[in-house]
């Protein structure tokens, strides 16, 4: 992608849409759909996109977006590209979005079931990391440390983050990536690549949230970059749960994590003795990954 | 049968009208803009050149926008290009990534292109006041320039029988190719300026003559009186000031130059001269002697280090104390060496060297004449620019007088305010202050060819240089790409400030406010 | 006429087939799995005209369905007590949706504890969701609703559930009429609805709205639920002249001095039917459309009638307050000039109900002054 090549009428995003003042979901689905449109459907379940969609008789996507409840975002997925197919249209993609609690929490059942099943659609969740649509509340891709309005200090989340990349690696899907929007050319180039796989595709997109977060609403893209280049949120495909690949690593040594940490209302308060058993985690985490990206090397 | 219920539309919540009637734009309580900051590059210019603005012009390839804001400045990008030093480049913060952007090279090819590609045709205006120009050299051309446009019937007085001056007559062909300066001269003719040559002011015209005629005169005779260096034998056949040996050389005739040749002087002028030179059939050996040290030569560094590359020698700490002839005719030279001190010079009259030479160029400096100012017996008050009013200085500066001059005459003659001339006092965007986070237009290392590629290097410093990534960043659909050029949209911007923290070039700020 | 000897399920199953549908997405579930078990099989043998998948609850089952008809495909779905109960948010959903499903409901009691027996509690729980109901009493019953409910919901563009007794008609063979196939599949027709995903034409489906336009469109849905009857009645209509068997909104068996009515659905209308001839003045209705209520066909009835009494064979309870086709049915005749007193027979839990017990039901109830529940464990 080069932006020069960009041009107003491939974007499908419309604007006057209601997203928060430097909203990463609003980004990181105005770089889907882009990527993916025109032929186009989403099915959208409960989240903070039910809301920027719009509300009748307006729109805020060039494309159908069927609503579904929470927990159903796999299955009504599901449907929809049967019938789509029943109905001879077998050129449309069709893309659930789901927010990470639709993905990690109530919805994660029709997330496996459909995996298993190796559904043909694309399944992306976009990772603000708690409810936030509802007022910040705990989910569980809430990273560990932060503090959220159902974990309100002296409490903070306990447990660590979901590793939703590696339940679908056991999944044995075809395709599987991380995203973030700071890094869009990364983001296309895998949804582009995603849309040409057939059976159940995934990407997790981190999409940094100025409220949710408590950060400016200017820091957005610094954040994503930051998450990546800490090694927080590494950006990695996994192909068919069994090759992992990195597609974009920072030069150098990763930053340590305290600099991410420290920009954002959410870890304020934390201590330093959880700071240091989280940068320990992502530490760890990051080996992990070097090691089954050694181990898995295609000699292609 | 029932009537077909199908075709009654379900009654289910769709919508299908875009949000775009929804002005978030209602939101903001800041408000990004684009307010320029001081890029260094035109800090350097010698001409207030816009330089980023034109480079991002030749970036998206429209040719006549670049022209555009060039002009506003400099008319003669093809002649500058060859000519300025380019202090702009010196200045530029690329170089410390990669290598500096090549500003004279996409500045020569907007001068081309102008020259090869755009014909706006004769402007002068009938209704017009006429007005006079003294000079033909830079500043004169440009003060004629900018008066032609504006509608004024200009006319240049030229002493010599060719037009152009330094550029002319000072600076070498291969500093500036003879094609593109005729080029130049020529098209000013075909857009309405007329020339006068073999016209001196003050001898066949005088100044007071000028008065009557014309509406306002401009002074631009340049400074041609040659400096002597007051020594024994300076007269002597084979001596020669540099002028007079470049005009010769600029005018094709063959100077009378005997090998081995030397030249005395530091400067541009004396760099010119012995390069000239060296290039004449049967001249082998050119020695240069300047009276400082190499640091302390005023010349642009780049010409000595070509002289030198070519082969000229160069003797620093020496002046000549006396000229040795034969017959009336230079036959070498006695040096002593000098060295600065907090007096100015020393002269150590103990040393010297002896150095036999067939030529010998004094390359001492010029000095303004003021005799022309004698034949004037009005109490008028007048505009003068160029080397007249500095002293020798730059084709640069000399143009950037003439646009200045030419600006404060329509401002008298129109009854407009008199434009302002100085940038604000800030200091420039260093390249600390550059956010190259997105990594965006770094992609493109080292120089290139292509002009519009090199342009595309340009890091904007302070200004939007087009690159895309508040458009590439923004969540709100709040920019909108016309003709390349990136407008924000106020009716959807919510302040949210993504575009003003990730601008790579600083162009953006946020104010308070909608 | 071509019988053959089959359950209620596999009659459930069957007319599935003969109507060709594009996708069943279906869980398993006692007592319904023979549904699923026998679509699978003639999907297996490339004779169910569309897909079949095997989804991971009875949630994604219709959640699938959900998205197929949004798509415009025509779907099918099975379950029964606990798993409809599962399905509750997207069983709302799909109504609200204006998707056509077709959806078999296998009355079985909801735990807890666990339980098997039929009690017709889950699908008249559901009463409130928007979705259309009608009880069968015996497969033929089945096999034919199930095929009239596709065109039922296609034509109003709301969901259907079929429901019948567990055990009583799923698991009970009888001799059913299988239509030809060519002749069912000419008679129901391919899927016509307007899909609501069209990428041609992007619209922002089911997003959320004010309660001003929610009004609206709960007005829109009761209205249009209420013209079912009228649709019914005329899809009956033509399925009588192509294959020779009608049914009603209601049916009715009124012989001649018929004063009292017994009011059952589903397994135990059969019940009644057996045993109305062994008592006086009695008449039966069974009612087979459950939501929309048909409040005027029951009302007419009656008042041709002039019912005094009318006996509510009620397979559920609606705790704290009794029989739910009681209540249904004291809602429906308030108004009338003289409204039959109402008397309720709960057989909740999945009792059965012989003609032995109905007969002293009927003889204890005799009594026309008091609103009175009577309960179907007393008469064992």
């Amino acid at each position: 992608m080069r932006i020069e090549e960009l041009n107003q009428e491939s974007e499908m995003l419309n604007p006057g849409h209601n997203a928060c003042p430097g909203c990463g979901a609003a980004l990181a689905v105005r770089y889907l759909t882009r990527a993916l449109g025109p032929n186009l459907a989403i099915v959208l379940t409960a989240s903070c996109w039910s809301i920027i969609a719009g509300m009748p008789p307006l729109t805020a996507l060039k494309c159908p977006i069927l609503h579904c409840p929470f927990p159903s975002a796999g299955s009504v997925g599901s449907g929809v590209r049967r019938g789509l197919n029943a109905k001879g249209q077998h050129d449309t993609t069709v893309v659930v979005l789901a927010g990470d609690g639709g993905t990690f929490d109530i919805g994660l059942q029709a997330l496996s079931g459909a995996a298993q099943r190796n559904e043909d659609y694309l399944f992306v969740c976009y990772d603000n990391e708690a409810y936030m649509n509802t007022g910040m509340q705990t989910s569980s891709a809430t990273p560990f440390g932060a503090r959220t309005n159902t974990a309100p200090y002296p409490l903070f989340k306990e447990g660590q983050k979901k590793d939703i990349m590696q339940i679908m690696a056991a999944h044995g899907i075809p395709y599987a990536a991380t995203a973030t929007v700071a890094f869009p050319e990364d983001m296309e180039k895998k949804l582009k690549k995603a849309q040409e796989i057939r059976g159940f595709r995934f990407m997790h997109i981190l999409s940094p949230c100025p409220p949710g977060w408590g950060t400016d609403s200017s820091d957005t893209i610094h954040l994503s970059r930051l998450a990546v280049n800490t090694g927080f949120f590494p950006l990695y495909e996994i192909v068919n749960g069994v090759s992992w690949k990195m597609t974009c690593q920072p030069e150098g040594k990763r930053t340590p994590l305290k600099e991410y940490l420290q920009n954002q209302r959410r870890f304020k308060q934390m201590e330093d003795i959880r700071i240091e058993a989280l940068q320990e985690e992502v530490d760890h985490d990051w080996e992990a990954l070097l090691e089954k990206i050694e181990a898995t090397k295609c000699s292609d | 049968m029932l009537p077909d219920i199908t075709t009654q539309k379900p009654v289910y919540a769709y919508g299908t009208e875009s949000s775009a009637v929804n002005k978030t734009g209602e939101w903001r309580f800041l408000t990004p803009e684009r307010v320029p900051g001081l890029s260094p590059c035109r800090q350097g210019c010698l001409l207030d050149g816009e330089v980023p603005a034109w480079l991002e012009a030749v970036k998206r390839e429209q040719w006549e926008e670049a022209w555009q804001i060039m002009s506003r400045n400099n008319p003669f990008p093809a002649l500058t290009g060859y000519t300025c030093f380019h202090p702009c480049t010196e200045n530029c913060n690329r170089s410390e990534l990669d290598s500096g952007i090549d500003i004279p090279s996409v500045e020569k090819a907007i001068g081309l292109w102008r020259l090869d590609q755009y014909k706006p045709g004769r402007h002068r205006d009938l209704l017009k006041d006429e007005i006079a120009v003294i000079g033909s050299g830079p500043a004169g051309l440009s003060c004629a320039y900018y008066l032609n446009r504006a509608g004024y019937r200009v006319t240049v007085y030229e002493k010599s029988d060719q037009i152009g001056g330094m550029l002319t007559l000072g600076i070498p062909e291969y500093r500036l190719p003879r094609s593109i300066l005729n080029k130049e001269l020529n098209l000013l003719k075909e857009e309405g300026v007329e020339f006068v040559t073999g016209c001196e002011i003050g001898q066949d015209l005088s100044l007071d003559d000028l008065y009557e005629k014309y509406s306002e005169v401009f002074l631009a005779p340049g400074a041609w009186k040659s400096r002597k260096a007051g020594i024994p034998g300076e007269e002597s056949r084979g001596v020669w000031n540099a002028l007079d040996f470049l005009s010769e050389f600029n005018s094709g005739r063959q100077p009378e130059v005997t090998d081995p040749v030397i030249v005395i002087g530091g400067g541009n002028a004396a760099i010119d001269s012995a390069r000239s030179a060296l290039r004449m059939n049967g001249i082998n050996h050119v020695t240069l002697v300047y009276r400082r040290s190499r640091a302390e030569m005023p010349a642009y560094q780049p010409e000595v280090e070509a002289a030198e590359n070519e082969g000229v020698e160069l003797i620093f700490n020496a002046l000549p104390g006396k000229i040795e002839t034969v017959d009336g005719k230079i036959s070498g030279a006695e040096f002593n060496y000098s060295k600065t001190n907090r007096q100015g010079l020393a002269v150590d009259k103990t040393s010297s060297f002896h150095k036999s030479c067939g030529t010998l160029i004094m390359a001492l400096g010029q000095e303004q004449d003021s005799s022309i100012f004698s034949s004037l017996e009005k109490d008028v008050s007048f505009y003068a620019g160029g080397d007249l009013v500095t002293g020798p200085a730059t084709v640069s500066e000399a143009i950037r007088a003439g646009r200045i001059a030419a600006e404060a005459m329509i401002a008298r003659l129109e009854n407009l305010p008199e434009p302002e001339l100085c940038l604000p006092l800030e200091d420039p965007v260093s390249f600390e202050d550059l956010y190259l986070e997105a990594s965006v237009n770094l992609d493109i290392k080292d120089q290139q060819e292509m002009p519009e590629k090199e342009a595309s290097r340009c890091l904007g410093c302070g200004t939007c240089n087009s690159c895309g990534i508040c458009y590439l960043f923004c969540p709100d659909m709040a920019i909108d790409i016309v003709d390349g050029r990136y407008e924000l949209n106020m009716d959807y911007c919510k302040g949210c400030g993504i575009c003003y923290r990730e601008c790579p070039s600083r162009a953006l700020v946020l104010k308070g406010g909608k | 006429m071509a019988y053959e000897l089959m359950s209620g399920s596999q009659a459930a199953a069957v007319a599935v087939q003969r109507v060709g549908v594009d996708l069943v997405a279906a869980y398993p579930i006692t007592p319904q799995t023979a549904i699923v078990e026998t679509l699978a099989n003639f999907e297996g043998r490339g004779e169910l005209g569309g897909e079949f998948v095997s989804v991971e609850s009875e949630y994604a089952a219709l959640a699938c369905s959900y998205g197929a008809a949004a798509a415009g495909a025509r779907v099918f779905t099975a379950t029964a007590s606990h798993g409809l109960a599962y399905m509750h948010e997207m069983i709302h959903w799909c109504s609200g949706a204006r998707v056509p499903i077709v959806m078999v409901n296998v009355n079985r009691t909801i735990g807890a504890p666990w339980s098997l027996d039929p009690d017709q509690g889950d699908s008249l729980s559901q009463r409130d969701t928007g979705w259309m109901q009608i009880y069968c009493s015996g497969a033929q019953e089945v096999l034919d609703t199930v095929m009239q409910a596709f065109l039922l919901s296609e034509e109003l563009l709301l969901p259907c559930m079929v429901v019948f007794d567990g055990f009583y008609i799923s698991h009970t063979y009888e001799a059913v009429d299988v239509p030809d196939l060519e002749k069912a599949r000419a008679f129901i027709g391919p899927p016509t609805f307007a899909a609501q995903v069209q990428p041609e034409k992007p619209a922002n489906i089911h997003a959320l709205i004010t309660g001003d336009m929610q009004a609206d469109l709960v007005r829109s849905r009761h209205k249009t639920m209420l013209r079912a009857p009228a649709v019914f009645k005329e899809i009956n209509q033509r399925f009588a002249e192509t294959f020779g068997r009608s049914y009603g909104v209601i049916d009715s068996v009124m012989p001649p001095g018929t004063k009292r009515v017994i009011f059952a659905a589903g397994a135990t209308a059969e019940t009644v039917r057996w045993t109305l001839p062994e008592l006086e003045e009695t008449g039966m209705v069974q009612l087979r459309m459950f939501r929309p209520f048909p409040r005027e066909d029951i009302c007419n009835l009656f008042e041709a009638h002039d019912i005094e009494q009318v006996v509510v064979v009620d397979r559920n309870c609606s705790t704290g307050m009794g029989g739910i086709l009681a209540q249904e049915l004291q809602a429906a005749i308030y108004g009338m000039e003289k409204p039959p007193a109402v008397k309720d027979l709960i057989l909740a839990g999945g009792i059965d109900l012989t003609p032995d017990m109905l007969i002293r039901a009927m003889t204890e109830t005799a009594s026309v002054d008091k609103v009175e529940q009577k309960w179907g464990v007393d008469l064992r």
